[in-house]
């Protein structure tokens, strides 16, 4: 007994583990993550879940026309550029990964009709380089005679209508705006602070039903003016830009960037105050040509405590001048990626930080010169684009005219770095490819095969363990329970590993049952041959376990061998499924003997030990006689 | 039981599995290379409104699609093979068939592209994957076989079960290539993949008695000992066969119709495989030790001596 308690122990240890590893949905452990959405939480291949199979080859030419192989790093490059731009399309969670050494596979689960995927990952990369200017100042100029009205006040709850009516106007966009300083402070800055635009664009949007109520509240004034139609267009097209730009900024993709503002200058009784006002302290009274500002300074305060307040502060007389602040304009410079002769990631030599190093060519360093020369000593910045996205927009802090530069950044990592680079690197010398082979499985051509695959596969396992039962009987039992436990150790390091589930793994896994079975078999087939020559049940089970190993192990190996001439030699592109296959085997087969050598024998022997075991009949197949060997 | 003595039989029960798929092979257009192989374009689609094999045909007659082959799948499902398609050609494709054919309309269950020079490598790439495979083996059953006389002949003998076993499914298949249009695809050849693992694992099976009854009674004649392991093996293989066959035929009838052909294979590979490691690998093994080979050369080049005189 005690001989085995260890192995007992591992085996239950490995059944906690397996039904742990299966019966959770999603694992997170630190760091470790594994699980999915299908049964059990296992990776299943195209062919089971539907999706798309793309692999492309590049078709780089050398200065003669000859086909040339591309080198590992732009390999490298042309998967990120191409993961990056499926990303943008939020096209599911796409796998890319390099064939050989000169193909790209690239699958889209779930995506059934990649078309849109295919023109996008077929595109040529551009990189460009442009000169992006920060708060370009327009003045909106409005004509004297287009203003109608201005005065100072709350946010218009009535108006009068061409009848001489009084209106309440229902939509009020600036209703909702927090009276708190602390609150306005925060949509003030988000013009300039990167992490909180979102959270406020999203406030703001959303109708609060019941307004702070603070104990510091004070009252908002707004420049209210009223203008014509002419003047209304104008002053509605900066609003316009205001939205697309805080649009674009909130959309996460633009880095050092700011939005677009309105500077507005009130001035009456010698008193003269600005304010720079986001999108969100500005609106246009639905259905008006009138206009509110909010009058709130650059800390969030209001110019005055109280609308009365501002009032006085100006006097009847007011006079407003508006100033459209443009957050970024980038500005073609002609650079492009046909200039640049090398990007590569590497460190600082003084602070150690990782920096992303630049070469131009000759035309390139001279543009570049001029480049740096124009934007050194301002807030502009070198913004540069791959495929019309913003990839990163440094500042400059010297006139580079040598040709060569590095970009650093304080959030840089060397995973960044290297990520810039390989973007660059991808942009400077765009690899061109072309379609070799497509697969796309309707999703629900996979699922019904998932479905029925999962049905047969229950039903051979069943099939199989009333057979071995009836025909083996306890030992039958024994291998039942380690059949059993076996398909749960195999589905639980596929989902460890982890491994794609695919048609051809399901092949590789009934031939894998199969070897457990025969161990199995070899094994009981050997232990009747002994139980006949009069052995007892426990020698026998010793014995035959070791008379079964050699013919376990010698198939078991070649099996392993082909396994590996297979993975080897697939590992090109038709043979993907081939790969899949030979590593799902090779698992599979070493689990089985785990499973017959291990499992079943301790099982066998612990069995042996229990009073059941003087039954030998039981023991032995059906229909067998019960009789000595006849010759040895 | 002598089934040594019998070899002959298996050997002549063996010709007649493998020569109509030769002949097939050789004489016929023999396999039907899918898309995999050759390049090409296949569509399966269901459609809406009830459609036959023949419409279909005719309707990409009509679109100037001539070298086509369309399946039937059941259900309203057909599956078209035509040259590599482009995006636009697909779904001009696609859609003549919707109003020729089905108003109501059509689902694409799969589609598949692969360019010619991808197949052709697919080709090369699995010729030399059997090959090193079977090398592989061949060395290991060697070594595993290496205290007793001559297991070069092991080695030799597992190659030629796994090669006959091999050939009697390409014959299969051959054959209903040409009566029932079955094309050969990468799946064909994991399942061929599959049965080769089979076969090999079966035939040691087989030979791991052969070494053991040798090592025990080495004086006792190599036809004795290879009798004595089969009878003794032979509820093994059977047992273990059938534990597989229940399996497949599981698959066979839950499955769907994408694993068809697939199971078709490994049914058949597991018959031969099981078959071959009694009948072939363990025959020549015996035939090789009584020179059977030899004598046979020597009769037919005897006969032949005076008539080339």
């Amino acid at each position: 007994m005690r001989r085995y308690l260890v192995t007992i122990l591992v085996i239950t240890a490995l059944i906690v583990i397996s039904g742990l590893t299966l019966g959770f949905q999603n694992i997170k452990l630190s760091g470790f993550e594994r699980g999915s959405d299908n049964p059990l939480g296992l990776k299943l291949g195209l062919d089971l879940q539907g999706g798309s199979h793309l692999v492309y080859q590049t078709s780089l030419e050398d200065a003669l026309g000859n086909q040339i192989q591309p080198t590992e790093a732009q390999m490298d490059s042309l998967r990120r550029i191409i993961g990056r731009r499926i990303n943008e399309t939020g096209l599911g969670d796409p796998v890319i990964q390099i064939l050989g050494e000169d193909r790209l596979l690239v699958q889209l689960p779930g995506v059934s009709d990649p078309a849109r995927a295919k023109t996008i990952i077929g595109e040529t990369a551009r990189l460009e380089f442009k000169h992006r200017q920060i708060d370009v100042t327009v003045p909106v100029v409005l004509k004297p005679s287009s203003i109608k009205s201005i005065h100072i006040g709350e946010f218009p709850e009535t108006l009068t209508d061409e009848a001489g009516d009084l209106q309440e106007i229902i939509e009020n966009p600036l209703a909702d705006l927090p009276t708190s300083s602390a609150e306005l402070e925060q949509i003030i800055s988000t013009s300039t602070d990167d992490t909180l635009v979102t959270d406020t664009v999203d406030e703001a949007n959303k109708p609060e039903s019941n307004s702070p109520d603070n104990s510091n509240a004070q009252e908002i004034s707004f420049l209210v003016i009223q203008l014509d139609d002419e003047a209304a267009e104008t002053l509605d097209l900066v609003i316009q830009r205001m939205i697309e730009s805080t649009l674009a900024y909130a959309s996460g993709l633009k880095s050092q960037y700011t939005v677009n503002r309105l500077q507005v200058s009130i001035s009456g009784k010698n008193e003269v105050r600005t304010v720079e006002l986001p999108l969100q302290l500005i609106a246009r009274v639905p259905d008006t040509n009138m206009f509110a500002m909010a009058l709130i300074t650059g800390i969030g305060q209001p110019i005055a405590s109280s609308i009365d307040k501002t009032k006085e502060l100006f006097g009847p007389e007011l006079e407003f001048e508006l100033v459209e602040v443009i957050g970024a304009i980038d500005e073609d410079v002609g650079l492009t990626g046909d200039d640049l002769s090398r990007a590569y990631a590497g460190t600082q030599s003084t602070t150690g930080m990782p920096i992303v190093n630049i070469e131009f060519n000759a035309q390139g360093a001279k543009r570049f010169g001029e480049l740096t020369r124009e934007l050194l000593n301002t807030e502009d910045r070198l913004a540069i684009f791959l495929d019309e996205e913003e990839l990163i927009a440094p500042g400059v802090n010297a006139v580079i005219t040598g040709g060569s530069a590095y970009i650093e950044g304080r959030d840089f990592t060397p995973d960044r770095a290297k990520d810039i680079a390989q973007l660059l690197e991808a942009g400077r010398l765009p690899i061109p490819i072309e379609l070799v082979q497509e697969r796309d499985v309707d999703a629900i051509l996979g699922a019904d095969s998932l479905k029925k695959s999962v049905i047969a596969g229950s039903v051979g396992l069943l099939l199989v363990i009333i057979f071995m039962i009836l025909y083996y009987r306890i030992p039958g039992l024994i291998a039942a329970i380690a059949l059993i436990l076996y398909a749960s150790f195999l589905l639980t390091v596929f989902k460890l590993i982890p491994v794609t589930l695919t048609l051809s793994g399901v092949a590789a896994a009934i031939l894998s049952v199969g070897m457990a079975v025969d161990a199995n078999i070899l094994i009981f087939e050997r232990m009747k041959d002994e139980l006949r020559s009069g052995r007892t049940l426990l020698t026998s089970i010793n014995v035959g376990f070791n008379r079964a190993w050699p013919a376990i192990r010698d198939g078991n190996v070649s099996t392993l061998i082909t396994c590996a001439i297979l993975f080897w030699f697939a590992d090109t592109l038709g043979a993907s499924i081939v790969q899949g296959f030979a590593a799902t085997l090779a698992i599979g087969v070493l689990i089985s003997m785990f499973s017959a050598i291990v499992i079943s024998k301790t099982f066998l022997r612990l069995v042996a030990t229990l009073s059941i075991s003087r039954k030998t009949n039981w023991f032995v197949p059906v229909g067998k006689k019960f009789l000595p060997k006849s010759s040895d | 039981m002598n089934i040594a003595a019998k070899r002959g039989w298996f050997f002549l029960i063996s010709a007649i599995l493998l020569i109509p798929g030769i002949v097939f092979l050789i004489i016929a257009p023999g396999l039907k290379p899918g898309i995999d192989f050759t390049g090409g374009s296949t569509i399966t689609v269901e459609f809406a409104d009830p459609v036959d094999q023949q419409s279909i045909r005719a309707s990409l007659e009509s679109l100037n699609l001539s070298d086509t082959t369309v399946q039937n799948f059941g259900d309203n499902t057909f599956f078209i093979r035509t040259k590599e398609l482009t995006d636009v050609q697909k779904d001009d494709l696609l859609s003549d068939l919707q109003d020729q054919l089905s108003p109501s309309g059509y689902n694409v269950l799969s589609f598949d592209i692969v360019s010619p020079l991808v197949a052709q490598e697919t080709v090369i790439a699995s010729f030399w994957a059997l090959f090193a495979a079977s090398i592989g083996i061949f060395f290991y059953v060697w070594w595993a076989f290496r205290n007793i006389p001559k297991p070069f002949r092991y080695g030799t003998a597992a190659i030629v079960a796994l090669l006959h076993d091999a050939g009697v499914i390409i014959g299969v298949f051959a054959i209903l290539g040409v009566v029932a249009d079955v094309e050969v695809n990468t799946m064909f050849l994991i399942a061929l993949l599959t049965v080769i693992g089979y076969s090999v694992n079966d035939t040691i099976v087989v030979f791991d008695r052969v070494r053991e009854n040798i090592i025990f009674a080495p004086n006792r004649s190599l036809e004795a000992n290879v009798n004595l392991s089969i009878g003794e093996t032979i509820g093994r293989s059977v047992n273990t066969s059938l534990t597989l066959m229940l399996t497949l035929l599981a698959l066979m009838l839950f499955g769907g119709q994408t694993l068809r052909s697939f199971l078709l294979v490994l049914i058949i590979g597991v018959l031969v495989g099981t078959y071959s490691s009694i009948g072939i690998a363990t025959q020549i093994v015996v035939a090789w030790e009584q020179q059977d080979f030899t004598r046979i050369i020597s009769r037919i080049t005897k006969r032949k001596l005076p008539a080339s005189e």
